[in-house]
């Protein structure tokens, strides 16, 4: 039986997820980021996942900090990797005009992100790979996806590729808000969840 | 990348070359577009039958290897280099062990393929077969239940290593069709001896290729 982990659950989560960055002694706000395909603290569709078609999932955000000039996101499961998180997606230089990203960013490094994300790049997840790789955990355990976003006061325009400790120590001195959705997963097999 | 049908490429040509020798090294790097709806290609076919594949594994495998070396801008790919027929006499030779995990491995692939796609794997976008082999190497698509035997990455890279032996190894194991891959890494090809003049023409991209496998030397017959 799937448990559904409250919505304050979720909140308290966003905390965890914030002080884990290692960013430390800046002014920084909190802004509202949602999505219109996921809920935070409920499971994510499994096309978010590797049982389903592996897309990126669509998130919108609202009430950045005035002087936000670019974003940056990082969706990661601080319930695994060695050590925590592990790092399902990075990806940075996002207009701040864009109000979220389109579900299905492509994962393809040669090929041109839409229009309204356009000039953003990806960097590396735990996998080592520059795109976004959903949920995969341990079949019969329920874990916690953040995906939280930074509001940046710089367009730093910083190079593809970088992984979480690159992006941050980057966006380090740039960051003036912060927001996080925070989603379940619980693996859907299918000799346990046929179609 | 895109191949000269409209196809694109799961590893970037340029990617796989710069690490075709490095043992182990995974360099995948993903040539799709996620959510695009590409027009489908169809799939080559090799030319016989296979000995130790049905044909709907060589089939399934056929697709696979054409999305690990594509044919493209840049020369032939894995499927012209015959590593179909590489893959097929090494199962019967010095990886006869593999046999079994070739079909296990083909049928939880397209098991896969259907469970999360909707559609058997040859049927797939290439979008959606770059898709899928990505979450094959990464190991992500174990956990689905499809009847991978192990880690579905170990799949992944049994093949991409087959595929590399049957592109840039010695035609006389079957694969390297024409010296194709040879030629695709400006391999000089196997020699005895190098003068000083050869070393300059190496040097100036102006040696011409000796190609000849290792079997055609009389010292290795």
């Amino acid at each position: 039986m799937k448990v559904i982990v409250p919505v304050a659950a979720g909140a308290a989560l966003l905390l965890i997820g914030g002080a884990a960055t290692g960013l430390r002694g800046q002014d920084s706000s909190t802004f509202i980021v949602e999505s219109p395909t996921m809920t935070t603290g409920r499971f994510m569709p499994r096309d978010y996942s590797p049982d389903g078609r592996n897309l990126s999932p669509p998130l919108t955000w609202s009430g950045l900090p005035t002087g936000t000039r670019q974003l940056a996101v990082i969706s990661q499961d601080y319930g695994a990797g060695r050590p925590p998180p592990w790092v399902h997606w990075i990806i940075y230089n996002i207009p701040a005009t864009s109000g979220g990203l389109p579900e299905g960013v492509p994962f393809d490094p040669d090929h041109p992100m839409p229009a309204g994300i356009a000039g953003a790049v990806q960097g590396n997840n735990g996998w080592g790979l520059p795109a976004y790789r959903g949920p995969a955990p341990p079949v019969g355990s329920v874990h916690h996806y953040h995906f939280q976003v930074f509001a940046l006061d710089d367009e730093l325009d910083l190079p593809p590729g970088l992984d979480r400790d690159g992006l941050l120590s980057a966006i380090d001195g740039h960051v003036i808000g912060q927001g996080d959705m925070v989603t379940l997963y619980e693996r859907q097999p299918m000799n346990l969840f046929p179609r | 990348m895109t191949d000269s049908k409209g196809r694109r490429s799961a590893i970037s040509r340029r990617d796989l070359l710069k690490t075709a020798g490095a043992a182990g090294a995974a360099a995948l790097v993903p040539g799709a577009v996620a959510g695009v709806n590409e027009e489908k290609q169809p799939t080559p076919i090799p030319v016989g039958p296979l000995t130790n594949l049905t044909a709907n594994e060589t089939e399934i495998l056929s697709a696979m290897v054409d999305r690990l070396i594509p044919t493209d801008e840049l020369g032939p790919g894995a499927l012209d280099a015959g590593v179909l027929r590489f893959i097929d006499r090494a199962l019967s030779e010095a990886e006869s062990d593999a046999a079994d995990a070739y079909r296990t491995g083909l049928a939880a692939l397209d098991a896969y393929s259907q469970y999360t796609r909707g559609g058997p794997f040859v049927d797939l976008s290439t979008t959606d077969q770059d898709s899928v082999l990505i979450d094959v190497q990464i190991g992500a698509a174990t956990g689905a239940g499809v009847g991978f035997a192990g880690s579905s990455g170990s799949f992944f890279n049994m093949v991409k290593s087959h595929t590399w032996q049957g592109m840039f190894g010695d035609p006389q194991y079957g694969g390297n069709t024409n010296f194709v891959g040879w030629d695709l890494i400006n391999y000089p090809g196997l020699r005895l001896g190098v003068t000083p003049e050869d070393q300059e023409r190496l040097e100036a991209d102006q040696l011409e290729p000796l190609r000849r496998s290792a079997y055609d030397l009389g010292i290795f017959q």
